[in-house]
């Protein structure tokens, strides 16, 4: 094309048009959005770095920030459906983070320490209990405050994930805040799948209707994790034990995954988790141990945060902050109880277990999809517990890698720890 | 890393203040009585990489009673077992295994995993943490890169003695033994993700310090007192953790250590060469079979290097015949000459394990070279070795 326009500038037709700089754009130029995307990655890049080298805070703060300033909330550079249209690649950083954490998840250790599968189970029901309590007290319908709760549940893969990457932490304060974190987003959706059952008996729908509606995502999720953690092997028995093409071949199948799971309705989240989770699990040759996404997944936290950032919709969080803030009360202390109840029979001491009770904080950037869902189904979830959800993740998003660093710092789990 | 042996706490019967008086008094202890202390790796579960876990693994440890000592290292990744005192190979082999299984229980509880092995093959050492205790740091600042690159984890061997002339004498004439100890020990074939062709690479990491080697060829107490102190007006130690010696006395002990092995990959193994060198020690002591001259230390490089290198494949000079053999003919010969001395002790099984390993070239690092042949992962390579060390392959 372009060796074509230089060959023809002599035609007189051409000479005219020069004049007139028809080469040059439009006055404003309109950037197209993709150049709004490259300035997020810049400006999260800078603000990332800023807050770590200043302020020895986690990146993924400056990430954050830098969505939100770049996007339809505050500045508007980055439109709302340039957000929209970027969802794609949100739902594969998602999938990715899920799948990375969920790998780095032993079941084999529950069987030889017991304990925390009872901690695991404690602290997820005595989150759910205690935001359930405080809506009911309140005055939410059951149903509404239960579906809050089970949201609740969860705490953010991502955040866990990404700061305990940044800090190249090791020890035991990551590997369970990473086991709990895995565990408690997979009840918090199990929870959520029975709501549908609650849901479709109060409206007096049919038996199977009942039953099927939660099967279909529980199990049918499971099958897609199964399916594709089975696939990921197979293709890395063939393809030998070289990282970065175990690496790509891992990446290859995260997307062809998230795809299925979006087209069939199942949950990514389940199905992502549970195909790290698997994998790890059924690799009785130990395949997978070379696989580390390296950069690539260091590009897709960046993306995932930013574009979180971006969604924030901060307005409707500002009006129901004080309540956001009790629900994020209750959890913690629920979450707490257990964890450091517990913390001698499952072999540590109390003081990391309190700091594996802090880093369970941050609440799921999961939970504002499921927030969304919920107010379609259910009408009466209305904007107002909405808002009090998102206040919570909010709150939480801000303040919970702060409380994953702390963690990870206090325990010496961090490679800067003192 | 062994420059933590600096750092290591004396027992507190041990008169540990003797190395701050002007004169070094040598502690007596029981002819011949052993003690082992092994550095072991603490590796996760996902990666087989090294892992920060040391405190927590010690605390969950030290909850109930256990036998011998666990103690931290200078790197949460790595921990040390040492055994009690032993008259006998039988007790020792059960002290270490018992303390394996301890570990092991404590170590499953965390999802870590233990194994032996001279170095980590495919750690990074860059990414390794220097602990910010001033101890530590000032090892950093000194040694630079040496003290990073010295994630090497090694096995000690005490061997007690009634009095400092006996230990000096032992001292210089088991220098002949070194290359046997090294090649039986060998299990650091790897290190930074690559082959070393050695088959002890981390006896290299150990030669770059400047006050490693050989004791200086003194024969009685009173001489190396001298030595000592000079070095010490000198300023060039402290006391005597600063010298790190491939066989050095140990006053506050009253023993002689034996620090040339790696950690072997098994428990076994390990209490086998406290055996040896007990056997060993036995035959040097009663029989003072050579007359101990500098002249007999010429070819001790020479020996050593070999060793780390070829392991029993490695040439041996003679120093007393000055003839060339292989390490495995030398040890051959050596093992027969010890025969009265192993029945006296007891020690014959272990020994006849170690003559059979020698025969059949069936060292650690050749063992860990078959395994990465089939695998070509160093991660499934760290997972074997742990296998191997809670005895399962």
């Amino acid at each position: 094309m372009r060796g074509e326009r230089r060959g023809t500038p002599e035609t007189p037709q051409n000479h005219r048009r020069m004049t007139d700089f028809f080469f040059l754009p439009a006055w404003p130029i309109a950037m197209p959005q993709l150049f709004w995307l490259g300035v997020l990655l810049l400006a999260a890049t800078a603000l990332g770095e800023l807050l770590d080298r200043w302020l020895r805070l986690p990146r993924i703060l400056g990430y954050v920030i830098a969505g939100a300033l770049l996007g339809p909330e505050v500045s508007g550079l980055l439109t709302e459906s340039a957000v929209q249209g970027l969802t794609p690649l949100l739902d594969v950083a998602m999938g990715i983070v899920l799948f990375e954490l969920g790998s780095r998840v032993d079941l084999r250790w529950l069987r030889r320490n017991p304990w925390l599968l009872v901690t695991s189970v404690l602290e997820s029901a005595f989150a759910f209990g205690a935001v359930y309590a405080i809506l009911a007290v309140v005055g939410t319908k059951p149903l509404v405050a239960a579906a809050a709760a089970a949201i609740a549940v969860a705490t953010s893969p991502a955040v866990v994930l990404a700061v305990s990457k940044e800090m190249r932490a090791q020890g035991q304060v990551t590997e369970r805040l990473q086991l709990f974190t895995a565990l408690n987003s997979v009840y918090s959706f199990v929870a959520f799948a029975m709501l549908f059952a609650w849901l479709h008996l109060e409206a007096r729908g049919g038996i199977a209707l009942v039953a099927m509606h939660p099967l279909y995502l529980v199990l049918g999720s499971i099958a897609l994790a199964a399916a594709a953690a089975a696939a990921l092997l197979a293709a890395l028995e063939r393809l030998g034990p070289r990282g970065d093409v175990q690496t790509i071949a891992a990446l290859g199948v995260v997307v062809v995954a998230v795809a299925v799971a979006m087209a069939l309705n199942l949950s990514v989240v389940m199905a992502l988790l549970g195909m790290g989770i698997l994998t790890r699990a059924l690799d009785r040759n130990r395949r997978f141990l070379a696989v580390s996404f390296g950069y690539v997944g260091q590009l897709f936290i960046m993306a995932l945060f930013a574009l979180t950032g971006a969604a924030l919709k901060l307005d409707l969080a500002a009006t129901a902050l004080a309540a956001g803030l009790g629900i994020a009360a209750a959890r913690a202390l629920g979450k707490a109880v257990p964890v450091i109840a517990l913390a001698k029979p499952s072999g540590l001491s109390y003081r990391k277990a309190s700091l594996v009770s802090v880093g369970l904080l941050p609440m799921s950037g999961v939970a504002v999809v499921m927030a969304r869902e919920a107010a379609s189904i259910w009408p009466s979830f209305g904007p107002q517990l909405g808002a009090v959800v998102l206040a919570a993740v909010l709150i939480l998003e801000l303040l919970g890698p702060l409380a994953v660093q702390f963690a990870l710092r206090r325990s010496g789990d961090a490679a800067d720890a003192e | 890393m062994e420059p933590t042996i600096e750092s290591r706490r004396e027992p507190a019967h041990a008169g540990g203040e003797a190395a701050a008086s002007d004169a070094l008094e040598f502690t007596q202890s029981a002819p011949l009585s052993i003690g082992v202390e092994l550095e072991l790796q603490l590796v996760e579960t996902r990666r087989c990489d090294l892992t920060r876990a040391a405190s927590d693994l010690i605390a969950l440890v030290e909850r109930r009673p256990h036998p011998g000592e666990v103690k931290p290292e200078i790197t949460e990744s790595m921990i040390e077992v040492a055994t009690g005192v032993h008259h006998r190979y039988d007790t020792l082999a059960a002290e270490l295994l018992a303390m394996r299984d301890a570990l092991g229980a404590a170590a499953e509880k965390l999802n870590v995993l233990v194994c032996g092995g001279g170095a980590h093959p495919f750690q990074h050492w860059p990414e390794r943490q220097i602990y910010d205790r001033p101890r530590f740091r000032h090892l950093s600042d000194l040694y630079g890169y040496l003290a990073k690159q010295f994630t090497v984890f090694g096995q000690h061997i005490h061997i007690g003695c009634p009095h400092g002339d006996d230990a000096l004498y032992l001292v210089h004439s088991l220098a002949r033994y070194v290359p046997h100890f090294v090649a039986f020990a060998a299990s650091s074939p790897y290190s930074q993700g690559a082959d070393t062709q050695f088959e002890s690479a981390r006896l290299n990491a150990v030669s770059a310090f400047p006050l490693s080697g050989r004791a200086p060829f003194v024969l009685r107490w009173s001489e190396f007192n001298e030595y000592f102190a000079k070095m010490r007006r000198l300023g060039v130690v402290e006391s005597m953790k600063d010298f790190y010696w491939d066989i050095r006395p140990k006053p506050e002990y009253g023993t002689v250590e034996i620090r040339v092995c790696d950690t072997p990959l098994t428990a076994e193994r390990a209490a086998a060469l406290a055996a040896y060198a007990q056997t060993l020690a036995r035959y040097l002591l009663i029989e003072r079979p050579v007359q101990l001259a500098e002249d007999l230390l010429l070819t001790y490089s020479y020996n050593r290097f070999q060793s780390c290198r070829f392991a029993f494949d490695g040439d041996f000079i003679d120093p007393v015949s000055q003839k060339h053999a292989s390490l495995r003919d030398e040890i051959a010969a050596t093992m027969e000459r010890l025969e009265p001395h192993a029945r006296e002790l007891e020690t014959e099984e272990p020994l006849a394990a170690l003559a059979q390993m020698a025969r059949e070239n069936a060292s650690d690092a050749r063992w860990m070279r078959s395994r990465y042949q089939l695998t070509g992962s160093l991660h499934d390579l760290v997972w074997q070795q742990c296998r191997r060390w809670r005895g399962e392959v």
